[in-house]
């Protein structure tokens, strides 16, 4: 969920060491690797859903979900960590929701407008996430559920939670701003212009090395 | 816009479009709720400017400027009604047409604007609408009578 929540993953990292070494050390996968591996099962996962096999689609997203969690535990344990691996996990990780949910509609468990709805959510969300800093984290976990509980429902569950962690995120980068509104001095009537500038011209010094 | 403007704009659709239950709920959220975040942001306008009346300082949020819309679409597509959209779009003509600083569409640009017609006092604006408002739903409250 947020950021902070990393000192938990610390200890999740150490109990998964031994599979983590066995991926990296053992079958010399790289985190990247490990991320697209994933992704192949999520693939797989939504063709055997859309196929009509929920149960058994539901266990091959549970598989692309643990190897998803070791690709960061590799990246971490063996100190591969990078921007751009985070950047294709997370590209990788809305990949993989996008094929499973649409695996769902194609076997007709949700209908197609609900299902593009809350992928329009969780993609709204992971738009704002470096920034925000947050991300109510309910997107393919909640589909186990689909054992007791119709998909439409909890489709509409991933949507609200992620819809409404959007409306959130976009409140406190807002907040962020007001902070650095209130440190300027001066006419009030044009603080907000004043900051933007000052923004502005930030994110173009942080864009421009990345260009060049 | 002051809040009354909004209720009355708001009152005003409600009535004349005649929405019931959960439609006029969602009207008077999404035509007078969106401004529950100057709350959020009372303390920091508290802090900054104290108790005086300086409408010009920006302690608006993306809860109220059009940069919502794209959280607003995708749930009045979920829930079948365009009420949202109608009546938060005609908030942000209110407040746009307010010479306060506005960013629409932060955080994804830093583009300020004051709105539109900002060549006309606020005060001879804002009171101009008021006296509309009221006279519409008095009018409106006597016909369907």
């Amino acid at each position: 969920m947020f950021k902070h929540l990393a000192a938990l993953d610390s200890v999740v990292d150490r109990g998964l060491r031994p599979v983590v070494r066995l991926l990296h050390l053992r079958l010399g996968l790289s985190p990247n690797a490990v991320s697209w591996a994933a992704f192949g099962a999520s693939i797989a996962a939504a063709v055997v859903i859309a196929a009509g096999h929920d149960r058994a689609g539901l266990g091959l997203v549970a598989l692309g979900q643990m190897l998803d969690y070791f690709d960061g535990g590799i990246a971490r344990q063996f100190g591969l960590a990078s921007v751009e691996g985070a950047r294709l996990d997370t590209l990788l990780d809305r990949a993989s929701e996008a094929v499973i949910f649409l695996g769902f509609a194609f076997a007709g468990l949700a209908s197609l407008k609900l299902v593009l709805l809350t992928l329009t959510a969780v993609l709204l969300g992971s738009a704002i996430y470096e920034r925000s800093g947050l991300d109510p984290g309910f997107k393919r976990v909640v589909l186990y559920l689909g054992l007791w509980f119709p998909y439409s429902v909890l489709f509409t569950v991933i949507f609200a939670a992620n819809l409404s962690g959007y409306v959130i995120g976009l409140l406190l980068i807002d907040l962020q701003f007001q902070h650095r509104m209130d440190a300027l001095e001066g006419d009030f009537d044009t603080v907000a212009s004043r900051a933007a500038r000052l923004e502005a011209a930030e994110r173009q010094a942080v864009q421009a090395p990345r260009s060049a | 816009m002051s809040i009354i403007t909004h209720v009355l704009a708001t009152t005003l659709g409600v009535k004349a479009l005649g929405l019931h239950g959960r439609d006029a709920w969602l009207a008077y959220a999404f035509g007078v709720g969106v401004d529950i975040d100057h709350l959020v942001k009372a303390p920091f306008y508290l802090r900054k400017v104290g108790w005086r009346d300086r409408r010009g300082y920006y302690w608006r949020s993306s809860l109220q400027e059009p940069v919502a819309l794209s959280w607003i679409i995708p749930l009045c597509l979920l829930l079948g009604t365009a009420v949202p959209a109608v009546f938060f779009v005609i908030h942000l003509a209110m407040d746009y047409s307010v010479r306060f600083e506005k960013m629409p569409w932060y955080p994804y640009s830093t583009h300020v604007t004051r709105g539109w017609l900002i060549g006309m006092r606020d005060a001879t604006k804002e009171i101009t609408l008021l006296a509309v408002l009221i006279c519409s739903n008095i009018w409106l409250l006597w016909t369907r009578l």
